[in-house]
């Protein structure tokens, strides 16, 4: 595959963004509307301990992604209630217009005191474009179950021939700490079935993705997208430790293609013209949380770069 | 109908009056009979002490009595081990309904994990073995977990097989309300179904309609079908300051003929605090069985099981 490096699009260190954010824009993911994109993404703020708490916002850009047109003004989806699953942050974000409703998948965290976290999807509406979204119930839509016992996340749906497919993340196992390193994660991507979005069928435990690193290789943040009779997913993946600062051992992208949604065939060399070599650059150490989408036929691809987005994303473009 | 009449027998087994391994110091909560040719079993849940930071794990065990009620064995190991690292059942297993299925017994257990801004979450989950004595885990995640209209603590189930069919009544928790800053969870009595044991479809439904608030808690769903229809015997407290006399559990009752449908009438029960004594603050976790004839509850009194779980043996019908 050909494609074409954009550069950076958004910088958040350089906006004022809602709730008093001054950094972290990760995992952005896009409403294509008629005459602008709507992106949204996570940015982080602080609690009253000083913990991190993940809240979404969006930009609007045009559509050839050249210019920011404005940005949420109000807040875009409250975190859950006491004790509930998305009482720590949302991130991601997923949203998902099917026909004239406008849907946001949502991956919410909720503490742990044993392991930092654990996460479940929800489903939110929106009833005003996209501007705001209000949950539909407190609790998960998809959470842990028997052969998938943690860390349910990542939520990305698209319709193909009348059906909703969702892929998504879940957890096999929590390494314990070492001398060296915290608890680490260990996640593979997953996929589920639905008719109505809300009753979601999974594969129970069944990894879609090989993994090319190892078996404890951690892949997260699947995007499809069906074009030129093929579908294509974007992903990212890296060791479960060691990760953070180790740019050998941090997320890079990964690429797999189907024809019929159930057997998938990794070849992450696709995406080579997208991995910057030899100049230091925004995305050089890391490139993470991928979104794939289309605008009028052509296909594009947002990421994440250095230190998992806290300084923005950009965009690549398929030009073949 | 004449409400039901129950001559109490007292403590039947306290773990701190014989000689049990460390991780059975204490407590012997939710009390569940699984009955053999010449004996039966009890099932409960029990505790080591606590930690230096005053934190409980527990594991589920089980008794063995005689037809008098006399202790013939005590559980040697917990029946399940905790679960893994990060995983729904790493703190505790309590409390646990075993069924058994042709040559197969099934446990269902409520499993604890511990957060960060309530004390715990729980979800169920599900363990097997060809055995009683000891049971080993399917897969390392939870049977039935948070949903939509269940967002948390996920517990107390019971199954129960009737027409050809799994029954499981289980609690979900509903909100957390704080009592002088200290997050409480309320809860409520739901029902999930099944055609074999494993995949269940929830009902959604609250079965048992509050009496004392909406914040009523309500736990332990215990159901017996006999004299054409079904009853369910449950414990209930209020949802603040519930830890003493004031609001702390009783057990209530309700009937239905299709398991759905749920019609309370506390009154009928006819067991309450006793004036002195273990069960003088409260009463809970109720498991009413039949054995050589007779009717009986076992449940827990003052401290929610610390000091064992107690009897009462029914001296009229169960109509």
């Amino acid at each position: 595959m050909k494609w074409k490096r954009k550069g950076k699009l958004f910088d958040p260190t350089n906006f004022t963004l809602l709730n008093g954010c001054t950094e972290f824009a990760q995992s952005p993911q896009t409403i294509v509307f008629s005459d602008f994109i709507r992106i949204y993404f996570s940015t982080r703020n602080r609690d009253d301990r000083g913990e991190y708490i993940s809240l979404i916002t969006y930009i609007d850009m045009d559509l050839s992604m050249d210019k920011v047109l404005g940005q949420a003004e109000q807040e875009v989806i409250a975190l859950g209630e006491l004790g509930t699953f998305d009482e720590h942050g949302i991130f991601p974000i997923s949203p998902f217009v099917d026909n004239n409703d406008i849907y946001a998948f949502t991956c919410g965290w909720s503490r742990r005191v044993s392991v930092p976290v654990e996460t479940s999807i929800g489903v939110a509406i929106s009833k005003d474009q996209g501007k705001t979204f209000q949950r539909l119930g407190n609790g998960p839509i998809l959470s842990s179950s028997i052969h998938e016992p943690t860390l349910v996340g990542d939520g990305f749906v698209k319709k193909y021939n009348g059906v909703y497919h969702m892929w998504y993340i879940f957890g096999t196992e929590w390494i314990p700490k070492t001398s060296t390193e915290p608890v680490a994660r260990v996640y593979k991507i997953g996929h589920a079935t639905s008719t109505d979005i809300i009753h979601w069928e999974k594969e129970e435990g069944k990894q879609i993705i090989p993994d090319v690193l190892n078996k404890d290789e951690c892949q997260a943040l699947p995007s499809v997208v069906f074009h030129d009779g093929l579908y294509h997913m974007v992903f990212c993946f890296r060791e479960a430790t060691d990760f953070r600062k180790n740019p050998k051992r941090g997320y890079r992208l990964g690429y797999a293609f189907s024809k019929d949604l159930v057997n998938w065939i990794r070849n992450d060399s696709a995406l080579a013209d997208i991995a910057n070599v030899g100049s230091d650059d925004w995305d050089t150490n890391m490139m993470c949380y991928p979104h794939l989408f289309s605008v009028n036929n052509k296909v594009y691809l947002l990421y994440n770069g250095n230190e998992f987005g806290k300084y923005g994303f950009g965009c690549a473009a398929l030009i073949d | 109908m004449e409400n039901l009449k129950w001559k109490k027998l007292g403590i039947i087994f306290n773990p701190k009056k014989h000689e049990t391994p460390e991780w059975m110091s204490e407590f012997a909560q939710a009390p569940h009979v699984l009955p053999f040719d010449n004996f039966f079993r009890v099932y409960f849940s029990c505790r080591p002490k606590p930690d230096a930071n005053g934190q409980y794990v527990s594991y589920s065990a089980y008794v063995d009595l005689d037809a008098n009620l006399n202790i013939l064995a005590i559980s040697p190991q917990p029946i399940l081990a905790l679960g893994q690292l990060g995983t729904f059942d790493e703190f505790g297993t309590y409390p646990v309904s075993v069924i058994k299925e042709g040559e197969e017994y099934r446990a269902y257990y409520a499993g604890w994990t511990r957060c960060d801004s309530v004390p715990f979450n729980t979800a169920i989950g599900f363990a097997k073995s060809s055995h009683p004595d000891a049971f080993e885990r399917i897969g390392n995640g939870p049977l039935i977990s948070y949903s939509q209209d269940e967002p948390f603590v996920i517990s107390g189930p019971k199954i129960r097989r009737f027409n050809g069919q799994y029954y499981l009544f289980y609690i979900a928790g509903c909100k957390w309300v704080l009592d002088n800053g200290k997050p409480e969870p309320i809860y409520k009595i739901r029902l999930a179904t099944s055609i074999d044991g494993i995949h269940f479809e929830k009902v959604n439904k609250n079965l048992i309609a509050d009496k004392l608030s909406e914040d009523e808690a309500q736990a332990s769903p215990d159901v017996i079908f006999k004299n054409g229809k079904y009853h369910m015997f449950f414990c209930y407290r209020g949802g603040k300051n519930y830890r003493g006399k004031e609001n702390g559990y009783r057990i209530g009752y309700a009937h239905s003929t299709d398991l759905i449908n749920w019609e309370r009438n506390d009154d009928y029960v006819g067991i309450d605090v006793s004036s002195e004594g273990w069960d003088s603050e409260m009463i809970s976790y109720p498991h009413v069985f039949e054995m050589a004839g007779k009717t009986y509850m076992f449940y827990l009194g003052n401290q929610v099981g610390k000091e064992g779980f107690g009897g009462a043996v029914l001296e009229n019908e169960l109509l």
